[in-house]
C-alpha cells in the first residue's frame, strides 16, 4: 500500500493535469535532421575545393541570386577572387607585413573580442560595423580552435591554429572595400534591377564582396585551403548536426566531379 | 447577495487572466470558466433579492424548461453558430496551402527583393508591403512559417540584425490581418451572430477603418524598422546556417502573382463570398501554375492533400474556437452581477474607452485581459453588457489589442514563437522592439477609431 499506489495515482492523473495545466501547444520550430558526420572527413573534402568553386554556395545567400545565370555567377566569382588577392598583395606591400592584427591596427580599425554578440544571435561569428569597428566573437573562436588541436584536422589546416585571424582578415577586407569604394571591383560592379525611363535602381552584388573577402583572407594568411571551410568548422562547435546539414547543402552546389577532383 | 456573487465572478475572471498569461491550454481554460459562469449566476438567482431579478430579464426562468433552454443556448446553439466561421477558417487554410504549393507566395517575395537590391531599407519597405498584402488572404501558422523561411534569411543576408528582421516581418503579417476576411469573420462572431447586422461587412469595415488600421500598422512598423536599423548598422556579418534548399520550387508565372489578393478584393469590392473567392483563385492558381497536369485522380488527391495540410495548420486554433462561443454566450448571464460590482467604474463614453484601452494596450500581451484570443473575450462580455456601444466601434476597440499587440507583437502568438526559435532570437530582444511599436501603432489606431467610427447611428447597435 501507500507510496506505490500514490505513484500509480499520480501517473494516472498526469494526462488530466497536463490537459488542464499543460502549455498551449503551437507549431514548434524543429530543425531538419541530418546524419552527423565526422568533422575531419567533411573538412578534408571541403579543403580540396578552391574558393572560386564555392561560388554557388556564396550566391545562394545573395538576395538577388535569382536574377543571375550560372555563367554570370561564375565569371563574377573569378573576378572577385582576383580582386581579393590583389588587394591582399597591395595591403601587404603597403604595410610591409602579413600580420593581420598589425594591418588592422595600422588601417585604424577598432577590433574588439567580446565572447558573445550582444544581440543574442548565438551562431554569429564576426561583424563589421561602419565606420571602423570589427567584432569577433570569441566563444565561437575558442570552440573552433579546440577542434584544431585534433591532429587530423590540424593536418588539413596545415598548421593554422588561429581561426580568429582568418575571420579578422575577412572583416578587414570589408573595411578596405569601404576605403576604396570608388575603384574596387566589389563596389563598382553593379547590376541594374529595373529602370523606368530615366529612373533606375542599380544594386551591388553582395556575393561578390563575400567571395572577394574570402580570397583576401586566404591570400593574406597564406592559407592552403579556402576560408569557406570555416563555415562548417564553426557551426560544428555549436551543433554538429546542423554543420553536417550545411556540409550536405554545400556539396550539393558543386559540380558532380567537384568533390572528387 | 448579488454583490457577493459579482465579487466571486470577478475573482474567477482574474483567475482566468492568470491562467491565460501562464500559457495554459486555452480551450480547457475557457470550458472550465464557462461552467463556473453558468453555475454561479443561475444558482445565484435562488438567493438574490427580487428587485435585482426583475431588473435583469436574462436571469428570469420560471421552470425546468426555461433552465434547459438557457443551457442549450450556451452549450449547443453557441458553438453551432460558430460553425460558419469555422468553415471560412478551413477554406482560408486551404487557399494558403495552394499559394505555397504553387510557388506563388515565394515567387512574389523573391521578385520583390529583386526590386530592392542591396539597399536594406528599400527592400524591407517593399517586403513589408508585399507581406502585409499576402496576409490579407492567408492566415495561420503554416503560411506565416512558409513565408518566414523565405523572407527572414533574405533580410539576414542584407545585414539586417535578426531581432529587427523578425520584428519587421511579424509586424507586417499583423498589418495584413486587419483586412483578412477570415479573421474578420472570426472576430466579428465575438460581437454578433453571423446573420445579424448584414451591413457590417468587410467592405464597409475596411473603408471606414480597416484600411487606416492596415496602413498605420504597416507604416509605423516600417518606420520603426528604419529607426532601429540606423541605430544598429551592421554592414557585414559572418554567420552560417544550413538551409533547406527551395531551389526545387520553380518561379510561378508573373501574371499569377495577382491571385493572392483576388478573394479579398472580390469580397471588399462586391461583398462576394469569401469561400467562393478562395475556390476561384485557388483553382486558377493550381491550373495556371501547372499543378493540375496529372491524371484526374492525382489532381483530386493534390487538392485533398492541400486541404488536409491546411486544416492541420489551423487545428490548435479550432479547439479554442469551439469552447469560446460557449463562453461568449455565458458572459450574458454573468454580466448583471458584474454591473453591480464594477458597473459604476466602467467607461461609458467612446473617447474614454479609447483612452483607457490605449493606456492598457500592454495587457493585450501574454493572452491578457485585452486580447480576444485570450482573456479579453471575458472583458468584452463585461464591457458590452454594462454599457452600450456600437458593434463596429467595439470591434475596432478590441481588434487593436488582438491584432496589433497579440498577433503582431507578442511571443505567445504561435508563429512569433516559431520565428524566435527559427532565427535564434531571445524573447526579450524581440519584445524590446515590438512593444514600442505596438503602443505607437495602437494609439494612432485608436485615434482613427474616434475619427472614423465614433458616434455611429442606432442601426449599428445590438437591438
Ligand atoms: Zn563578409
Amino acid at each position: 500500500m501507500g507510496s506505490m499506489d500514490r505513484e500509480e495515482f499520480k501517473r494516472l492523473m498526469k494526462p488530466i493535469a497536463d490537459g488542464l495545466f499543460g502549455k498551449q501547444q503551437g507549431p514548434r520550430y524543429e530543425k531538419p535532421h541530418y546524419t552527423v558526420r565526422p568533422l575531419n572527413e567533411m573538412l578534408k573534402e571541403l579543403a580540396k575545393v578552391e574558393t572560386v568553386d564555392y561560388y554557388r554556395y556564396a550566391f545562394s545567400r545573395d538576395p538577388i541570386n535569382g536574377k543571375f545565370t550560372d555563367e554570370q555567377r561564375k565569371s563574377w566569382a573569378k573576378e572577385a577572387v582576383k580582386c581579393g588577392k590583389e588587394y591582399a598583395q597591395k595591403i601587404r606591400q603597403q604595410y610591409s607585413t602579413s600580420e593581420i592584427q598589425t594591418i588592422a591596427k595600422k588601417l585604424g580599425l577598432d577590433v574588439r573580442y567580446p565572447d558573445f554578440p550582444n544581440k543574442t544571435d548565438r551562431v554569429l561569428f564576426a561583424e563589421f560595423h561602419e565606420p571602423n569597428i570589427v567584432e569577433i566573437y570569441m566563444d565561437a573562436m575558442k570552440k573552433a580552435d579546440k577542434f584544431l588541436k585534433d591532429e587530423s584536422i590540424s593536418a588539413i589546416m596545415k598548421g593554422h591554429t588561429k581561426v580568429s585571424k582568418i575571420i579578422l582578415a575577412h572583416e578587414v577586407f570589408h573595411y578596405v572595400e569601404e576605403k576604396y569604394s570608388k575603384e574596387i571591383f566589389t563596389q563598382t560592379e553593379k547590376t541594374r534591377l529595373w529602370s523606368i525611363g530615366p529612373v533606375h535602381n542599380d544594386s551591388k552584388v553582395i556575393a561578390i564582396s563575400e567571395i572577394a573577402a574570402m580570397a583576401f583572407a586566404e591570400e593574406i594568411n597564406e592559407l592552403a585551403f579556402s576560408p569557406y571551410i570555416l563555415d562548417v568548422l564553426m557551426v560544428y562547435g555549436y551543433d554538429p548536426e546542423e554543420a553536417s546539414g550545411l556540409y550536405e547543402e554545400i556539396c550539393g552546389y558543386f559540380d558532380k566531379e567537384g568533390l572528387q577532383a | 447577495m448579488s454583490f457577493v456573487i459579482g465579487v466571486i465572478l470577478l475573482l474567477t475572471f482574474f483567475g482566468l487572466a492568470y491562467y491565460c498569461i501562464k500559457g495554459h491550454n486555452l480551450m480547457i481554460g475557457f470550458l472550465v470558466i464557462t461552467i463556473i459562469w453558468t453555475a454561479l449566476p443561475l444558482i445565484g438567482t435562488l438567493f438574490v433579492d427580487q428587485t435585482f431579478l426583475e431588473a435583469n430579464k436574462v436571469l428570469q426562468f420560471s421552470d425546468m424548461k426555461g433552465l434547459v433552454k438557457i443551457l442549450n443556448g450556451i452549450y449547443q446553439s453557441a458553438p453551432e453558430g460558430w460553425g460558419t466561421t469555422l468553415v471560412n477558417v478551413c477554406w482560408g487554410a486551404w487557399f494558403g496551402r495552394v499559394l505555397m504549393d504553387t510557388g506563388i507566395a515565394s515567387t512574389l517575395i523573391r521578385k520583390t527583393v529583386e526590386l530592392g537590391g542591396d539597399k536594406p531599407i528599400i527592400t524591407i519597405a517593399l517586403l513589408n508591403i508585399v507581406t502585409a498584402i499576402i496576409f490579407t488572404s492567408m492566415t495561420g501558422a503554416g503560411p506565416v512559417i512558409a513565408i518566414g523561411v523565405i523572407v527572414l534569411p533574405i533580410l539576414f543576408s542584407l545585414g539586417v540584425p535578426k531581432p529587427i528582421a523578425l520584428f519587421s516581418f511579424m509586424g507586417s503579417v499583423a498589418a495584413g490581418i486587419y483586412l483578412n476576411p477570415v479573421n474578420f469573420a472570426q472576430y466579428r462572431a465575438f460581437f454578433i451572430k453571423p446573420e445579424e447586422m448584414p451591413d457590417f461587412t468587410l467592405g464597409w469595415y475596411a473603408s471606414k477603418w480597416g484600411y487606416a488600421a492596415f496602413g498605420i500598422m504597416l507604416v509605423v512598423t516600417t518606420v520603426f524598422t528604419g529607426i532601429y536599423l540606423t541605430r544598429n548598422k551592421a554592414r557585414h556579418a559572418w554567420a552560417a546556417q544550413s538551409r533547406t534548399p527551395q531551389a526545387a520550387q520553380k518561379d510561378a508565372p508573373l501574371y499569377t502573382l495577382i491571385l493572392p489578393v483576388v478573394p479579398v478584393v472580390l469580397n471588399i469590392a462586391f461583398n462576394f463570398s469569401v469561400i467562393g473567392g478562395f475556390v476561384i483563385a485557388g483553382f486558377l492558381a493550381l491550373f495556371l501554375c501547372g499543378r493540375m497536369t496529372g491524371t484526374f485522380k492525382e489532381n483530386c488527391q493534390l487538392v485533398n492533400k492541400l486541404y488536409y495540410d491546411g486544416v492541420v495548420d489551423t487545428a490548435p486554433l479550432v479547439g479554442f474556437l469551439l469552447t469560446l462561443p460557449m463562453f461568449n454566450a455565458v458572459a450574458k448571464y454573468a454580466s448583471p452581477y458584474f454591473s453591480v460590482v464594477i458597473g459604476d467604474i466602467m467607461p461609458r463614453s467612446e473617447i474614454v474607452v479609447c483612452i483607457v484601452f490605449a493606456l492598457l494596450l500592454g495587457m493585450g500581451l501574454f493572452r491578457g485581459p485585452m486580447t480576444l484570443v485570450g482573456c479579453g473575450a471575458a472583458t468584452l462580455g463585461v464591457l458590452s453588457n454594462v454599457a452600450s456601444f456600437s458593434v463596429p466601434f467595439l470591434y475596432a476597440v478590441f481588434a487593436i489589442p488582438t491584432i496589433t499587440v497579440n498577433i503582431g507583437s507578442c511571443i505567445t502568438q504561435s508563429w512569433v514563437a516559431w520565428g524566435l526559435a527559427y532565427s535564434k532570437v531571445e524573447s526579450k530582444d524581440f519584445l524590446k522592439l515590438s512593444i514600442p511599436n505596438a503602443y505607437v501603432t495602437g494609439i494612432l489606431q485608436y485615434a482613427a477609431i474616434i475619427i472614423f467610427l465614433g458616434g455611429l447611428g442606432a442601426e449599428w447597435f445590438i437591438k
